[in-house]
């Protein structure tokens, strides 16, 4: 008899098969229907050379059937993901890598006689510094003569997001959680300025699919000319020069002159790293949040067995943190733009879909270095709140009190009525103390700060 | 434009790719002539076993 088994709440729309979790591992069910298909993914070798890439999340095959049911050919044990997160949280170089790695990774199936039978970032996650394929059930068998039948739903839900943010300035994370199924393409021409119809790509891909969405009627207009699998590579072949050339135009952000600029000494900067890595190693940890990261400085320090998370709500911020622990190969670090006050909800069919970031996110540590006179003086959230958010994501808080005389406060009183009498270091350490233990308290040299280690009690 | 609302977001899609692949076709033929008249001139450094592996080629 087989145990109890818990269908994963965000896997039902595709036949071939389904995620569940028992005993707290998550397994994929592989359905009789796809069989054709999924011995064609491993014997033809494009699973085995996706993995060789990096392209593919890791499984391996079971022989048992834990769900009892008839219809079962396989099941699957994927590499288990430490964290998920959403297009709605990633920047700009995010979502493009994701892009790439969906072009490549449909390239490499088309050579194999595959294709990729949906493409959205959901399937596509960040698995050891690298965008990867996580949903095994994508590809399918392409016949001679068939279009991409993901085209469209790839063009909106990664082309059309990039093109927008290039030429517009709104930010892919916004975007994305506006339009969780992608930016149609109609919107998408209607906000690309007249110059981008200059461009043959973004022309064929935006301009004239949306005029043509607008014009087709239900029935499938018949045309002679058949597609043939040279096109289809052709058009891959195009969106991947395309989306590789899309890059963000450069701008100076609220934060991004942080650290270069701010009115904090240097000797503030470099005795807070020194503090926060001993702090840190004083500590035993497998995963820390590090809750207004700007471009992660601080969540680099930890150390690389543990998971971090690390968000900002400016999404410039992140992209550079991002492309940083590329090029460092910083695997260990998720970067995710979230803003505290409106951190993602919970989405898709009965809210159940896609988790909202604080349902999936807790940490044995969490860091909100220099954060929380952004959260009590610009956003007025007392600190009692902020006491209890903390306690309901980690065990241990890494806290740095910025006190009213320090610079930054001091300019963000400035221009606004001064209405927290309530907001001194003594009234901060009795509502924490309501729910922590403190561990550590410390002046951070050069400045008027004070950094806190709590244990939640 | 309402009745597309009801249709998969794979279909209406075959037209758009037939014509975007007769365009590209045609650019790619040139551009493969281009490349070609280009190799005698210029030389492409090897890639790195790296590289190999995160490209498609």
């Amino acid at each position: 008899m087989s145990q109890p088994i818990n269908h994963h709440p965000a896997s039902f729309r595709d036949p071939s098969g389904f995620i569940y979790e028992k005993d707290g591992t998550f397994y994929r069910f592989v359905a009789a229907d796809y069989r054709q298909d999924y011995d064609l993914l491993m014997k033809s070798g494009l699973a085995e050379e996706l993995l060789k890439k990096r392209l593919l999340l890791p499984f391996t095959e079971l022989s048992e059937n834990h769900t009892g049911r008839a219809d079962w050919y396989k099941s699957l044990q994927p590499q288990q993901l430490p964290f998920i997160s959403y297009a709605w949280e990633w920047s700009f170089e995010q979502l493009k890598d994701a892009a790439l790695s969906t072009l490549n990774i449909c390239r490499l199936a088309l050579q194999k006689g595959m294709i990729l039978k949906d493409a959205t970032p959901t399937n596509i996650q960040l698995v050891d510094g690298r965008y990867k394929m996580i949903d095994t059930l994508s590809f399918e068998t392409y016949n001679e003569g068939e279009s991409w039948i993901a085209y469209r739903q790839f063009c909106e839900c990664f082309l059309n997001p990039l093109l927008i943010a290039v030429h517009t300035g709104m930010e892919v994370h916004k975007l994305m959680l506006s339009y969780p199924d992608g930016v149609p393409a109609a919107v998408t021409s209607g906000l690309l300025p007249f110059k981008t119809k200059l461009n043959a790509s973004v022309y064929l891909h935006v301009h004239l699919q949306a005029k043509m969405g607008a014009k087709q009627s239900v029935e499938q207009k018949q045309t002679a000319r058949k597609i043939t699998r040279k096109n289809i590579d052709q058009i891959l072949q195009n969106l991947h020069s395309l989306i590789t050339n899309l890059s963000l135009p450069a701008k100076a952000t609220t934060w991004n002159n942080y650290y270069s600029e701010t009115i904090l000494s240097e000797t503030y900067f470099s005795e807070k790293k020194k503090l926060v890595s001993s702090l840190l190693e004083s500590i035993e940890y497998n995963s820390v949040l590090d809750l207004g990261a700007n471009e992660g400085e601080f969540s680099l320090l930890c150390k690389n067995e543990a998971m971090v998370i690390s968000t900002d709500f400016d999404s410039d911020c992140i992209n550079r943190l991002y492309k940083r622990i590329k090029e460092e190969k910083r695997t260990n670090i998720y970067p995710v733009v979230i803003d505290l006050t409106y951190p993602s909800p919970s989405l898709g069919w009965m809210n159940n879909e896609r988790p909202a970031f604080f349902k999936r996110t807790t940490a044995d540590v969490c860091m909100a270095l220099a954060l929380i006179h952004h959260l009590a003086i610009a956003k007025n959230i007392t600190f009692e709140q902020l006491a209890a958010f903390f306690a309901s994501v980690c065990k241990v808080l890494i806290i740095e009190f910025v006190p009213k005389n320090d610079p930054k406060v001091a300019g963000m009183l400035q221009w606004r009525k001064d209405i927290f009498g309530n907001y001194n270091e003594d009234l901060f350490e009795q509502a924490f103390s309501q729910l922590f233990e403190l561990e550590k308290k410390m002046s951070v040299q050069g400045s008027e700060r004070t950094m806190y280690v709590y244990r939640k009690k | 434009m309402m009745q597309l609302l009801y249709l998969d977001p794979g279909s209406g899609s075959y037209l758009i790719q037939v014509i975007i692949a007769a365009v590209l076709g045609v650019i790619f033929y040139f551009k493969s002539g281009w490349n070609w008249i280009k190799s005698f001139f210029v030389k492409t450094p090897p890639k790195t076993e790296e590289e190999k592996n995160e490209s498609t080629d």
